[in-house]
């Protein structure tokens, strides 16, 4: 840490609040610190920093931004639906709403770069500016012109002016086509074990030892370690079940240092918490609701995923079988399980050589309207005629996205469907209607 | 604050110098816009043009006639000495005097500006496109008697194309109508334009009045230089004849001949050691500027590239050798990279830096590349041909 207080141009004290708000970060700080130089003096014109979700990318720029007090605009890219935004966002906060009102309606690249020079010449930088985008693979979908610009803007606009871009996405997908001025490429890592550890134990409970909560972090990241790596989701995790863990140190049953018991305790609670919480089946709120009710056993709660009945009309649950046999019966074993007198014919007759993996691997495929009403009028018992109300269903059920149309929307006369529906909502639905959907089903033969 | 929207070239300040010594002098009078007098080689153009006109404009009628020819053949040129001549001649009283108009296709921003155009230098009117249209509609459609007859000259006719075709239906079709008193020359660069890109109404209301200017031939592209030059001596007469045969051979354009001309003398001027001796251009000169204008920059991008570039060049040749398609993805080809590298004893580099070479090499238009979202899926394909390659690569 003492390489990072030593940067000439900066307060000390100053620094040395930025090292204690950026743990495990002391590298990259660095880094950059040393690209940026002295205020006054010219930085690279733009930095590309990637690394994966919470490597700390947007929290380095921002504390680094904030405690140096550089003059800086942070412009998400995911809110800047037009360029408009974005312009006008950068000309605020380095000039103030003045210059923002001086942008056209609809300005164009050339406009901002005019604006910016004009406003410079009238208050030149006597600081490097930064322009630090957050989210920048989305800048690859504006305007072409837009990024090369960017990567550039300190030659465009003449002014100390660093663009600095953070993404998920490495610099290779980002290169346009004709070419343009490189970037330097920074690297956030992933935080290892122990990082993640050292970061995770600083914001403890105040009521607790700081070994205690050690502890629990301890314990939280060898259940979730291999599945997750994400700092916020842990964090997220800490926090919610914490008070779980404190329990048995509450009712007075173990001591702070008894580690195993309460490893015992907890263990399984977190076990069930990764089947629920971290895929947000059960929202928080209604996991701490019942960690407070004592009967109530975890995960008795259903999730949302469990919500998969639905109520249909009658031969709307029939039209849906039938897809469901279109989309994962070959069209040539139609024959024979729908058809009366059809002689027997074993499954090895059907097997051909690409047809060794099962069908529902493969996912749903198309199938015509022809196809479809044919195995409808099989599969009723009653005889149904074709009335618009049995069109219009198959409609909705497309609008309910339960069918999902694969051919042309204006197409009248064939249009081809699939089906989207998993094998355990068609046995439910089937099962109302009392249809044996898995003896027609060619996989389960 | 004040917005120059129209860009403009800077105004002159200081008076242009005048040439110093023969080659300057020379220089000056090769330059394409110092247009002389009289065209050399375009008699019988000029004369067909002329008597086109000349007639319409007696008879008090109008008609259209369409020029073609490619390009630095003299199209625009003659039809300007044919109105020059003929405004001499109107000035003399030999014929009715007519009023002269000229539009250019690329010099608007939408093909229906040519109406707003046309009305304003008919009448100095300004008016929206729409307006103009029907101003101008109203203007040729009315029979009574109109003094004077207009020639409209429409340079660049192709760019006037819109998918209604109206804005070209309508230049063809003023003319036919009794007492317009309106000629329409119209300059294109490809001959069956009419054809092509016409309907019927408007390719048969264009007529068959169609001229077409062959591109010069050696003694033709000699004869204008020649003429020029005004016998005066800056060059060698072997000078000349390479260059008129080779420009003639490639194209026939005249325009490129005159500045193969002009970079010849300036290259005399660098290599003469006493600026103020008298040096003739020789073959040499002429050479150097030759190569200068029809060497393929490519040889020479893939000459001065990287040895990994190089490499990667290379690395295609031999993935489409052995696919025998000429298309690759990335990842094919690096594997080819990598072999190379091997085998030539490199360092073998990341797939990072073979997508920076990949994507440099697809910048400077030696490979077509699909856009770089795709990674190592993207496909290559070659922009040059392989012999090309083979031959800038195997030069060093």
């Amino acid at each position: 840490m003492t390489a990072l207080l030593k940067h000439p141009g900066y307060n000390e004290e100053r620094l040395q609040r930025v090292a204690e708000q950026l743990p495990c970060r002391e590298v990259q700080v660095g880094m950059l610190l040393s690209l940026m130089g002295q205020p006054q003096q010219y930085s690279y014109p733009s930095v590309f920093i990637y690394g994966h979700r919470a490597s700390g990318k947007s929290h380095v720029m921002h504390v680094l931004m904030k405690e140096l007090e550089l003059p800086h605009a942070t412009v998400s890219c995911v809110e800047c639906v037009s360029v408009v935004l974005l312009f006008e966002q950068v000309l605020l906060s380095f000039f103030g709403c003045d210059a923002a009102s001086l942008l056209p309606r609809s300005p164009s690249l050339s406009d901002f770069v005019r604006i910016y020079r004009q406003q410079c010449s009238q208050s030149p930088a006597k600081q490097t500016r930064y322009i630090v985008m957050e989210k920048a693979e989305l800048l690859r979908d504006t305007d072409a012109s837009l990024l090369p610009a960017l990567l550039r803007l300190q030659e465009l606009v003449e002014d100390n002016v660093t663009v600095i871009l953070l993404s998920e996405i490495i610099w290779d997908k980002f290169r346009p086509n004709t070419g343009c001025f490189e970037p330097l490429l920074l690297h956030f890592p992933d935080y290892s074990k122990g990082e993640l550890q050292q970061i995770l134990s600083q914001n403890r409970h105040s009521s607790y030892s700081a070994e205690f909560y050690s502890t629990y972090i301890n314990i939280l990241l060898g259940v979730f370690y291999s599945v997750c790596r994400d700092l916020r989701e842990l964090r997220h995790l800490a926090a919610l079940n914490f008070s779980k863990f404190c329990e048995p140190l509450a009712e007075g049953k173990v001591k702070e240092t008894d580690t195993h018991k309460l490893w015992k305790h907890i263990e399984p609670h977190l076990k069930k918490a990764m089947q629920t919480v971290y895929l947000r089946e059960v929202s928080s709120l209604q996991w701490e609701q019942m960690q407070q009710m004592e009967e109530k056993e975890a995960g008795a709660l259903r999730g949302l995923s469990a919500h998969t009945h639905v109520e249909l009309p009658y031969y709307s649950k029939f039209l849906l079988i039938a897809a469901y046999l279109a989309s994962y019966n070959p069209a040539r074993t139609d024959k024979r399980f729908f058809l009366k007198h059809h002689g027997k014919i074993r499954k090895t007759n059907f097997l051909k050589k690409n047809e060794k993996t099962s069908n529902h691997l493969l996912g749903p495929k198309p199938f015509p309207l022809d196809r479809l009403l044919a195995i409808f009028y099989s599969v009723v018992d009653s005889r149904v005629a074709p009335t618009a109300s049995i069109f219009s269903q198959i409609s909705s059920l497309v609008t309910l996205q339960l069918l999902a149309q694969v051919s042309h929307d204006d197409q009248l006369d064939a249009p081809k469907y699939k089906c989207a529906v998993s094998l355990e909502f068609i046995c439910a639905i089937s099962r109302t209607v009392n249809f044996d959907i898995v003896k027609y089903l060619y996989d389960f033969l | 604050t004040t917005r120059h929207a129209t860009p403009s070239i800077p105004s002159r300040s200081l008076q242009t110098q005048q040439p110093a010594n023969i080659l300057e002098e020379a220089r000056a009078k090769l330059h394409v816009s110092s247009v002389p007098e009289s065209l050399p080689c375009r008699e019988q153009e000029f004369q067909d043009i002329y008597s086109f006109v000349e007639s319409k404009i007696i008879d008090s009628t109008g008609g259209c006639m369409y020029i073609s020819g490619v390009p630095g053949t003299g199209k625009t040129a003659t039809v300007h000495e044919v109105i020059r001549c003929l405004q001499h001649a109107a000035n003399m009283d030999e014929i009715p005097p007519f009023h002269f108009i000229e539009i250019n296709g690329m010099k608007m921003t939408d093909p229906h500006q040519a109406y707003v155009q046309i009305l304003q230098k008919l009448t100095g009117q300004k008016a929206t496109a729409d307006h103009a249209a029907a101003l101008l509609e109203k203007r040729f459609s009315n029979l009574a008697h109109r003094k004077e007859t207009t020639v409209l000259l429409v340079d660049e006719l192709d760019l006037l194309w819109t998918r209604k075709q109206n804005v070209l239906y309508n230049l063809f079709e003023w003319p036919t109508r009794r007492h317009t008193r309106l000629v329409v020359l119209t300059i294109a660069n490809t001959m069956d334009l009419p054809e092509r890109i016409m309907i019927n109404r408007v390719a048969s209301r264009l007529g068959l009045t169609r001229m077409s200017f062959q591109p010069y031939t050696f003694r033709q592209l000699l004869q204008i230089i020649m003429s020029r030059l005004n016998k005066m001596r800056a060059f060698e007469e072997d000078a000349l004849q390479l260059v008129s045969r080779k420009v003639a051979a490639l194209s026939g354009d005249a325009r490129r001949c005159l500045d193969i001309c002009r970079r010849a003398t300036e290259i005399c001027e660098q290599s003469a050691s006493d600026p103020n001796s008298t040096v003739l251009v020789g073959m040499s000169h002429m050479m150097e500027a030759l190569n200068e204008m029809f060497s393929s920059p490519y040889v020479t991008a893939i000459k001065c590239a990287s040895t990994q570039e190089q490499f990667f060049l290379r690395a295609v040749i031999a993935e489409f050798r052995r696919l025998g398609v000429e298309e690759a993805t990335f990842q094919q080809v690096f594997v080819q990279h990598q072999a190379l590298c091997r085998v030539e004893g490199l360092q073998s580099i990341s797939v990072s830096e073979g997508l920076a070479v990949c994507q440099r090499l697809g910048a400077c238009r030696l490979l077509l590349l699909e856009t770089s979202c795709l990674g190592v899926l993207q496909r290559v394909r070659l922009n040059v041909s392989q012999d090309d390659i083979l031959y800038a690569l195997k030069a060093n």
